[in-house]
């Protein structure tokens, strides 16, 4: 970690060096330590220290962008050159908006000194805790834990000065039997707030409960979508929906449907990158404060989240959702989806299943299948179960769905009070929130051997 | 740098670890990409740093840092050690490594044009030119081509003695169009999807793929399909593409034969494989027409070097034989399992991770039929093109695909095309009713630049030589 004025002053000396009419610089630095673990021992244990720094220099409407991770002054002033080279031997792009202007940020808590200092030992610790939890029922445990400390800032001769520090805890687990699978996941911006052994008791419970799945035929069922189910779901439906690139492609399953009902009305979806309950984090990468944005409200589609570029052409204003400068051809990411919570509790939407599905995780979502209808497809995996007039009955073998979800979430019943954050994509930047949701009607189109 | 990489093994040694090797990695990265005839990127990127793994007490550690100097070296190497010691808490088996020979030498991939000496003045004339042609019709609604050029130095040094530098330039190419009607949505792309096609080969790579050549087909193709009627379900003889079974093979016999993922090392991510020890000589993977290889010598190939990270010696080795599964994609830590020695699959996206067991070059060897031939001798089919969707279940058994368009096959002629194919299946069943693979005039290496593994995520370059090859009772369109 260098630290806000550090940081500042170094980056301030190298814009300063620039010969370009307009220059960006983001930083994004990191020292994070991951610790794997499978058949019950640690078999993979990482650290990385590193930190990148992206130029994005313009000439008129010309844009070069260079980037490195060497961060001595000389390669440093090499990279900025390298940028300002690259903007001045290519066409202009008429379409260019110019770097963002000064902004203030909402002061959002987003570090924590006891994850930042989580040791090597601290999560071999922690993993020692749980293997003895799936120790006990004779099952093996396998997962990831990691815990990282960074810093991101974004500074330009326009005068943005944006910094933020970070960290995050995250955990995955599956308990194993010969037969069956049980997941579970946690994270956080403070490892404190993560309930490791409660987590290995619930990845535990799943596995003993779906022993010796039973086959049922694929169809048309009632679901329980747990938290990472329904999350998977929308990390897909994001990346090929919220962004205003697709909207303008016409490729996102929102294009031409503002303003109308796409999805039953119990369903609310937004980004929130201002949640301080959530993977919080106040601006993006081309410094632009970040807005909560509604894609779907109580059913009826709403927008979709903007950078400066793609806000310009659908003259709008940036939602405050650029990517890196790298990547600024992709248009605009959310990074922070939350599906509104609704007021049920999970027993009781299980009591209310005649016929259904339970499912806990899915495994290799794809949804580049029809992406103006959101047709995704996916395996369920690691605790899917069998409902029964209101009652668990059993463990089932793994179901492939092939579904739209604008379709599958128009026969939404209920979606729980509580929430869960689910790791996505962004990492430290962003996460989805999800409730669980009881839909009356997803579409299994195969099935597999466990 | 050796010399610094070789105080840190030196260091290594003295504190009596049972292994160590670092690596110094520098990459140079170019992207360029043309959107409806501007540049939307042209981006540069060094990323360069050393990665230390250590097995000590039996377990590994590793730590990676970009700060270079030798202080910053050896505290990395001693954060590597404390993190091995921090793993060994854990430890129910001590890691064995299989034998090998320490290699002093140097490796270069052939390029006969380097990209990073092509003007960018050449490179986005020859992308403008492409752009323009590929928005000749009001229907059109987005234009996208695209380059990406690396080259990576690496220098490999082992506690065994290895002393290994390495030069890889690597080259691809591509583009799309996305067709719009005001109700249908298309896509169609060169020379694959999802970025074009891309080898370890210099810029004559690009240049042989013929950009301007196949413009026209692409767009009209793309306008095509938005009247295209939809893939029929049923149940059908398919033929897939060659750029197509390179992403069959990849996902439902690449995958399943790393022997990591086999031993469950891999399981809470990207799962485990339905290919177990156990099932080694003995499973009917697919028909006697089924040969598949691991080759990390393939000329050009995106998984060509000359040592893995572990400073293994490239290999060729056979994974499927007339149909019987006969081996793996192994390391030093896992090839002991099925009392191997390692074939040289362990590769790491960079500096900063840690290697793990990757395919190479994993290709299905061509078989003996003219394309043509192939279309006239099936009666009533589908003909898959390009990828569009890819999910496999973590075992690697229930797949399904959907492709950028299809075609119906009717009495020996190609006909009609069908939009939003997809077809799915179970692995073994599948390669087993393979009964025809066209010859080596179809079959060229594909490079994917994008196969994601591990935690923290690594990306890694692979590729599969493949050619067009038939399949019966597939389950076909069942995306509705």
């Amino acid at each position: 970690m260098i630290g806000k004025e550090k940081l500042f002053a170094k980056l301030e000396k190298v814009l300063a060096q620039s010969k370009a009419d307009q220059t960006e610089i983001v930083f994004i630095g990191t020292e994070s330590g991951l610790t794997r673990y499978a058949n019950s021992a640690i078999h993979q244990n990482v650290f990385e220290n590193n930190g990148r720094i992206y130029f994005r220099t313009v000439l008129g409407k010309k844009v070069g962008v260079a980037s490195t991770n060497s961060l001595g002054a000389g390669e440093l002033k090499k990279t900025l050159e390298n940028s300002y080279e690259i903007a001045r031997n290519q066409p202009e792009n008429p379409d260019f908006p110019g770097l963002a202007g000064p902004a203030s940020y909402n002061a959002i808590d987003t570090f924590d000194d006891t994850t930042a200092g989580f040791s090597p030992m601290d999560r071999a610790k922690v993993v020692k805790k749980i293997i003895a939890i799936a120790d006990a029922k004779k099952f093996t445990l396998a997962g990831a834990f990691s815990t990282s400390a960074g810093e991101v800032a974004v500074v330009n001769t326009n005068g943005v000065r944006a910094y933020q520090p970070v960290t995050s805890a995250s955990i995955n687990m599956i308990a194993m039997s010969d037969t069956s699978s049980g997941y579970a996941a946690g994270l956080s911006r403070k490892v404190d707030n993560i309930d490791f052994e409660k987590l290995a008791m619930t990845a535990v419970e799943k596995c003993d409960l779906s022993q010796n799945p039973k086959s049922v035929e694929p169809g048309d069922y009632e679901v329980i979508l747990e938290p990472a189910a329904l999350g998977a779901l929308l990390e897909w439906m994001s990346y090929i929906g919220f962004g205003s690139k697709s909207l303008q492609e016409r490729t996102s399953f929102l294009a031409g449907k503002i303003g109308k009902k796409i999805v039953s009305d119990l369903i609310t979806i937004y980004d929130n990158g201002l949640d301080a309950t959530s993977i919080a984090f106040p601006f993006d990468f081309e410094g632009v404060p970040k807005k909560k944005v509604v894609f779907i409200d109580n059913g009826v589609a709403k927008g979709v989240v903007y950078d400066r570029a793609t806000a310009l052409k659908d003259k709008t204003k940036s939602t405050g959702h650029a990517l890196t400068p790298d990547n600024t051809g992709d248009g605009a990411i959310a990074l922070n989806v939350v599906i509104a919570p609704g007021a049920a509790k999970r027993a009781d939407m299980i009591k209310k299943v005649k016929r259904g599905i339970l499912i806990t995780r899915f495994h290799y979502i794809n949804g580049f299948i029809d992406t103006p209808n959101a047709v995704l497809t996916g395996m369920t995996r690691d605790g899917t179960f069998l409902i029964e007039n209101g009652e668990i009955k059993h463990g089932i073998k793994n179901l492939r769905f092939t579904d739209s979800m604008l379709r599958a979430f128009g026969s939404a019943r209920a979606l729980s009070k509580e929430t869960t954050l689910i790791e996505s994509w962004w990492d430290a930047v962003g996460c989805i929130k999800a409730p669980t949701m009881h839909l009356g009607s997803f579409k299994f189109t195969g099935k597999t051997e466990f | 740098m050796k010399d610094k990489l070789k105080e840190c093994i030196d260091w290594l040694r003295s504190k009596g670890v049972d292994y160590a090797d670092c690596r110094y990695v520098q990459r140079e990265r170019e992207n360029i990409r043309v959107t409806d005839g501007m540049v939307d990127t042209l981006a540069r990127d060094l990323d360069v740093g050393v990665g230390i793994r250590v097995l000590a007490d039996g377990s590994w550690g590793f730590a990676a840092t970009a700060v270079l100097s030798s202080a910053d070296l050896k505290k990395t190497a001693n954060k590597a050690l404390q993190i091995a010691k921090a793993s060994a808490t854990t430890k129910r088996t001590p890691v064995r490594l299989s034998d090998q020979k320490p290699f002093v030498d140097q490796y270069k991939s052939k390029c006969k044009k380097d990209p990073f000496a092509v003007s960018v003045d050449d490179k986005l004339t020859l992308l403008m030119k492409v752009d323009a042609a590929l928005r000749k019709s009001s229907k059109i609604k987005k234009a996208e081509s695209t380059m990406m050029f690396y080259k990576t130095n690496k220098l490999f040094v082992s506690t065994d003695g290895a002393e290994i530098g390495q030069e890889i330039v690597e080259s691809g190419a591509g583009y799309n169009v996305i067709a719009f009607d005001g109700k249908e949505v298309q896509k169609r792309s060169y020379p694959n999807s999802f970025g074009g096609d891309y080898a370890a080969l210099g810029y004559e790579f690009v240049e042989g793929m013929n950009l301007l050549d196949h413009t026209d087909r692409v767009v009209d193709e793309a306008i095509a399909l938005l009247s295209a009627e939809p893939c029929p379900v049923t149940t059908a003889t398919i033929i897939i593409a060659a750029p197509m079974m390179a992403l069959q093979i990849h996902e439902s016999c690449g995958h399943p034969t790393e022997l990591d993922r086999v031993l469950g090392t891999e399981i809470s991510l990207a799962g485990g494989s339905f290919m177990t020890v156990d099932k080694l000589n003995k499973l009917k993977y697919g028909s006697d027409l089924v040969n598949i290889t691991a080759d990390a010598t393939s000329p050009g190939g995106l998984g060509t070097f000359g040592y893995d990270d572990e400073g293994v010696k490239a290999q060729r080795t056979p994974l499927i034989q007339n149909g019987l599964f006969v081996g793996y994609l192994t390391s030093r830590e896992t090839a002991p399992v099925i009392k191997k020695k390692s074939n040289g699959a362990m590769r790491a996206d960079g500096w900063n991770r840690i290697p793990l067991i990757r395919m190479t070059n994993i290709n299905l060897e061509p078989g003996e039929w003219e394309f043509d031939d192939l279309i006239a001798d099936t009666s009533d089919g589908i003909y898959f093109d390009l990828n569009k969707s890819w999910s496999i279940d973590d075992k690697r058994l229930n797949f399904q695909f959907g492709t950028e368009c299809a075609w119906e096959i009717k009495n020996g002629k190609r006909g009609r095309m069908f939009k939003n194919p997809v077809y799915t299946g179970i692995t073994p069943e599948f390669w087993n009713s393979c009964d025809a693979i066209c010859n080596e005039k179809y079959w060229h290496i594909w490079g994917v630049p994008n196969c994601g593994k591990g935690e923290p995520m690594q990306t890694a370059h692979v590729a599969h030589g493949a050619s067009p090859a038939r399949f019966r009772n597939v389950k076909v369109g069942v995306s509705k």
